[in-house]
């Protein structure tokens, strides 16, 4: 490992322990910050706004106090961190927020936000929850609606030049996510698990042309190296819904496991699909949002009739990677609480028996005090299928 | 103690109307109805959700609803929900997901394995649907994933799915501005089930029927926003109690004629006892408002102990899903799909303009605050079921909402001069938490040590109220 | 002269007083065990021996707490709250919130100083942030609760503990254990994480000062000295303060009997 290639770690390190550093930096350069929760929320939007869209995280290692004077204990784990972080005024660098229709508690927890927090900017985007053509032409609307607001805020007109330009860029980041996913497919990877969400997470934090910087620096530097920073181990599929932390995956990778492919929002679920260029921006968007994003929360029609025909096109994007990574195992992480992932999870084990991949499906409370009880799991998991 | 609850049979519950006591048996001819029809082949039955205003339609093409969440209820009153919701776990789902879809997946789970109903199924069971419709909403999430997970049990049975978002209350935003695209959003949505339903009834719908359905329930929503509001009569004549048996018609019966009749007698009895100054309690010392949650359908006595405590139920935010039509302002149509959209519309959004010219508040906020003083409410009770995100995240904002800009209760206090200071408070809470189903989730101790703290607090607001 | 009992049945320790006009003749505090009803009995015998009188000279007995009901003499049971609100206005006439920390739940209530409550509200059901985490570790510590909260401020550098949740609290200490954090680092850690937790719970009723602690948690020097900092003001802490809820329904004894008269 040479020296550069701790310095651009580093960078991204410091962005992953400071989250919203460069933000705070910016901000006092005059740009203004739009958070957001869950992959729903169109962020080529806010970026054609001449915002930046700023993915608000939770932490596992700060335990959830303010939050719950407001909010109810029976919201996932990861939504009250988040919740508990904003109240506490970590975030209040963030000019405004948007919400989407990604699950109940985000929905029934608008009020306590728009309410609570000092922003002067709140949006909520509804999502539906089918995909076929009315909905597509309703989400249309909703988005137009979620422009207009924008628009409204920033006193300036986002055009559809500003959104085909924040297209091309958004759609950037999302090559070159696909290009360090590449690296992923070497056997042991190029690019550990823990260093590649880290990445991401950063990413998550910059505007999207520092993130598209970031990411190429990392790319000539990991295509740059002579080895990987892993043993050969078995490899790991990461499947579940926002993991914005590095806790479960460095677990596995101390245990031994190669983590080479996810669907989590922070991860392939998110940054995969991309936007299709031409045509009407809004309604492009739209049908990335709407009908590329792969989440359980969409209500996807059984065309087959069959369970398995079923199973194969609602995951049929997990039995794609698993073979283009070739996984060895994969570890199903749903949060306790999560209605959408929790109604999936017999579903999506029946889907790993059929590509014949061990899973260790996983409940957890977004907690680092959880890590003990996982770290005997995961172990006896790799010492099942090594 | 949990063992002996399972085992124990629940107690009927005293209720202070008749129409109330009819309900029970209504029900069970109800459940029982949907079996024979399935077994005469008649009729098409529907697995399906309660408040998706789409029953007009389902009665139109002759389709008999089966509301699942009713059977999970029934399960849950009967104390008989618990194998349901094991079985549920053993395949897989997590027990903090949403009980009654559980309950539901783990009895359908078990039928289509014994191709027969399971042993001693309350009531003769559930009966195998012809379909499901599902429904995508802005809330509940678990609508759109129950069907579709019990589908894995019954793979052959079709699911439709219909989407009925509504405009989410945003301070900054008139939600007219977006109604328009909502609407005939909708609009396509119902038109879809339509379509689908007249595909799997083989029937055309028709529409004269089908804006005479319409009408006939409009008219039952004004008429039971008429019998709620007598409510509001001191002494009560009947309580939340006794409306979580009278949400059966509102939920599970609209568009009959049966609904609307029974409103109309309930209406009349109320209208009697509040002639003979009949209330729910005998004296009746404390009102107050179940202001959220779904009840522990397992320990629905506890009402009955609140009432033994002088305390009565004059109105509750749960399962009163109807609104006066005409304070809605709805738009004139001749298209009973296009009324019915325009309703939905005006339900949830009802409470938006009164909402916006109160500085702090919101709609449920609102809506408390409007119900407090209609119906002169001493407290608030909420109750937290841990496994429905839908009815239950929100709550301890609203009270918390409520107490920021609502402080009706003057009280004399001792300040820090050491003289008396005239301060006004914020109505008492209390917050009960268990679940809609689970029982291993009840302490009936806790629950009523909790009751006798709330109901001695409420007491000493009594004892010390500033005149 | 006039002499009244009050009884605190609680899920893990009781608690007696007995009053006469005057004010206390005596106290008793012991194991609840298995059997409330013997519990009682075995209250009553050793409050009157310390006040020396029978039973006869008791006028009136109010009882309180879990297993309240079971006090099969009393005159009358209240709640809890009730109680600690009269308990601690006696003693602390200027405490407007009052926190009660018990074995199974965290009590949190708004009282005026005259005793009446105007509201209040209790932990989840689950104990967390309760008084059982401190018991859970002091098992795992191997050290007696009492030790705990003087333990816990020797604390040179205190553990970032992340759940106030008594299942996780015990195999998250023995996973810190195992990265050898000392017992006083760890319990400063845990104080922390439960004070952060019950001041959570008081904010959702709101807190008005002053702030009384009450209940065997008021007891550890460590939590109170926690919460102490997270609020960033005095709290008050009364003598005896598991005594609280058993001298307010004594108190209740006395007055109703005033009333009587």
């Amino acid at each position: 490992m040479g020296d550069k290639q701790s310095h651009i770690f580093d960078t991204v390190k410091n962005y992953y322990n400071n989250y919203g550093l460069r933000a705070k930096e910016l901000k006092g350069e005059g740009k203004q910050f739009i958070g957001y929760v869950c992959s729903l929320v169109p962020l080529e939007i806010i970026t054609a706004s001449g915002c930046t869209p700023f993915r608000v995280r939770g932490s596992v290692h700060e335990p959830i106090t303010r939050g719950d004077t407001l909010l109810e204990t029976i919201v996932c784990p990861y939504y009250r961190s988040v919740f508990d972080l904003s109240v506490k005024g970590k975030y209040n660098f963030l000019s405004g927020l948007v919400i989407p229709h990604g699950c109940d508690s985000m929905v029934r927890s608008f009020s306590a936000w728009s309410y609570g927090l000092p922003f002067s900017y709140f949006h909520f985007v509804n999502i539906p929850s089918v995909c076929d053509e009315s909905s597509l032409e309703f989400f249309d609307a909703e988005l137009d609606a979620f422009r207009k607001s924008l628009e409204k805020f920033t006193g300036k007109a986002i055009t559809e030049e500003h959104l085909r330009q924040a297209i091309r860029v958004h759609n950037e980041n999302r090559d070159k996510v696909r290009a360090l996913y590449e690296m992923r497919k070497a056997d042991p990877p190029l690019i550990s698990g823990t260093e590649l969400t880290m990445t991401l997470t950063a990413g998550s934090s910059l505007p999207i042309e520092e993130s598209n910087g970031l990411f190429d620096q990392i790319l000539t530097e990991v295509k740059g190296r002579g080895k990987s920073p892993l043993k050969k181990g078995p490899r790991i599929f990461i499947d579940g819904a926002c993991l914005d932390n590095i806790e479960l995956i460095k677990l596995v990778e101390e245990l031994g496991g190669n983590v080479v492919a996810d669907t989590i929002c922070n991860g392939a679920r998110d940054h995969f699909p991309k936007t299709e260029m031409g045509g009407d921006p809004i309604s492009a968007l739209s049908r990335r949002y709407l009908g590329k994003i792969n989440c359980p929360k969409t209500y996807r029609e059984n065309k087959a009739g069959t369970f398995e025909g079923d199973i194969a096109s609602r995951f049929g994007d997990i039995g794609a990677y698993t073979k283009e990574y070739k996984v060895e195992g994969a570890i199903l992480y749903v949060y306790k609480y999560c209605d959408p992932f929790g109604f999936e999870v017999p579903a999506r084990k029946a889907y790993y028996q059929s590509l014949n991949i061990p899973l260790l499906p996983l409940e957890d409370v977004y907690s680092s005090g959880t890590i003990g009880q996982l770290r005997t799991r995961v172990q006896a998991f790799l010492e099942m299928i090594g | 103690m949990a063992e002996e609850q399972k085992e124990a049979k629940p107690k009927k519950r005293m209720t202070a109307t008749k129409a109330a006591a009819s309900i029970g048996p209504m029900v069970k001819e109800f459940i029982t109805g949907t079996l024979q029809a399935k077994a005469e082949g008649k009729y098409k039955v529907a697995y399906t959700f309660i408040v998706c205003h789409h029953e007009e339609i389902f009665r139109a093409l002759d389709v008999i609803p089966v509301w699942t969440e009713n059977f999970a209820g029934i399960c849950g009153a009967k104390r008989d929900a618990e194998r349901f919701l094991q079985r549920a776990e053993s395949l897989g789902f997590s027990r903090s997901l949403c009980t009654y879809a559980l309950c539901g997946i783990g009895f359908d789970q078990w039928r289509e394995e014994l191709g027969q109903m399971p042993p001693e199924a309350p009531w003769g069971g559930q009966v195998r649907p012809d379909f499901m419709i599902s429904s995508g909403q802005i809330l509940c999430d678990p609508r759109s994933k129950w069907y579709q997970a019990s589908q894995q049990f019954m793979p052959d049975v079709p699911i439709y799915n219909i989407d009925l978002p509504y405009p989410l209350f945003q301070e900054n935003r008139d939600h007219r501005e977006v109604l328009g695209y909502y609407h005939q959003y909708i609009v396509k949505q119902l038109r879809g089930l339509v379509a689908f339903l007249e595909e799997q009834t083989k029937k055309k719908m028709d529409y004269d029927r089908l804006r005479e359905l319409v009408n006939l329930s409009d008219r039952t929503w004004n008429l039971i926003d008429e019998t709620y509001k007598l409510r509001r009569a001191a002494p009560c004549p009947m309580g939340t109690g006794d409306a979580m048996n009278t949400m059966v018609p509102i939920n599970f019966m609209m568009a009959t004629q049966k609904a609307y009749d029974f409103f109309v007698d309930l209406k009349k009895e109320l209208e009697e006892k509040i002639a003979r100054g009949e209330g729910e309690v005998e004296n009746e010392k404390y009102r107050l408002m179940w202001g959220g949650g779904l009840p522990a359908w397992y320990a629905l006595n506890d009402f009955n102990y609140f009432n033994s405590k002088g305390a009565s139920f004059p109105v509750e935010t749960t399962y009163r899903m109807v609104a006066p039509l005409n304070e809605m302002d709805l738009p004139e149509t001749k298209d009973p799909i296009e009324h019915l959209a325009w309703r939905w519309l005006g339900y949830w959004t009802f409470w938006y303009d009164k909402a916006k010219k109160r500085p702090g508040s919101e709609p449920d906020v609102e809506r408390l605050i409007n119900w407090i003083e209609e119906y002169k409410i001493d407290g608030v009770v909420m109750h937290e079921a841990f496994s429905c995100r839908t009815w239950h995240v929100g709550l301890i904002w609203q009270l918390h909402q409520l107490a920021k800009i609502y402080k009706p209760i003057p009280v004399y206090m001792i300040g820090k001069g050491g003289q008396k200071e005239k301060v006004y408070r914020e109505l008492p809470s209390l917050i009960l938490e268990s679940d809609i189903i689970d029982i291993t989730s009840y302490s009936e101790v806790d629950t009523r040590n909790k009751i006798d703290a709330f109901v001695e607090t409420l007491e000493s607001i009594q004892s010390n109220r500033a005149t | 002269m006039v002499f009244v009992l009050g009884i605190d049945i609680g899920s893990a320790q009781s608690k007696g007083v007995i009053l006469d006009d005057q004010g206390s003749l005596g106290s008793f505090e012991c194991a609840s065990g298995g059997d409330f009803k013997l519990t009682a009995e075995r209250m009553r015998e050793e409050l009157l021996s310390r006040a020396g009188r029978s039973v006869d000279d008791i006028s009136r007995t109010v009882a309180t707490g879990y297993g309240s009901k079971l006090v099969i003499f009393a005159d009358e049971i209240k709640s809890d709250i009730v109680c600690l609100a009269k308990g601690v206005s006696s003693q602390l006439p200027t405490a407007r919130t009052v926190i009660d920390i018990g074995d199974l739940y965290t009590k949190v209530l708004r009282t005026d100083g005259n005793g009446s409550v105007h509201s209040f509200i209790l932990s989840g059901k689950c104990a967390g942030g309760s008084g059982r985490i401190l018991q859970v570790i002091a098992r795992v510590l191997q050290v007696r609760v009492d030790e705990i909260g003087e333990l816990s401020l020797k604390s040179k550098k205190r553990v970032e503990f992340n759940t106030g949740c008594a299942v996780f609290a015990e195999t998250e200490a023995i996973s810190r254990l195992s990265q050898e954090v000392t017992k006083e680092d760890l319990l400063a850690g845990l104080h922390r994480a439960l004070a952060a937790q019950i001041n959570s719970l008081a904010e959702r009723i709101g807190v008005e000062q002053e702030v009384a602690m009450v209940g065997g948690g008021a007891r550890d020097a460590g939590l109170v000295q926690a919460l102490k900092e997270i609020r960033g003001h005095d709290i008050l802490v009364p003598p005896n303060p598991y005594m609280t809820a058993a001298l307010g329904a004594a108190i209740i004894a006395r007055e109703s009997l005033t009333i009587q008269d």
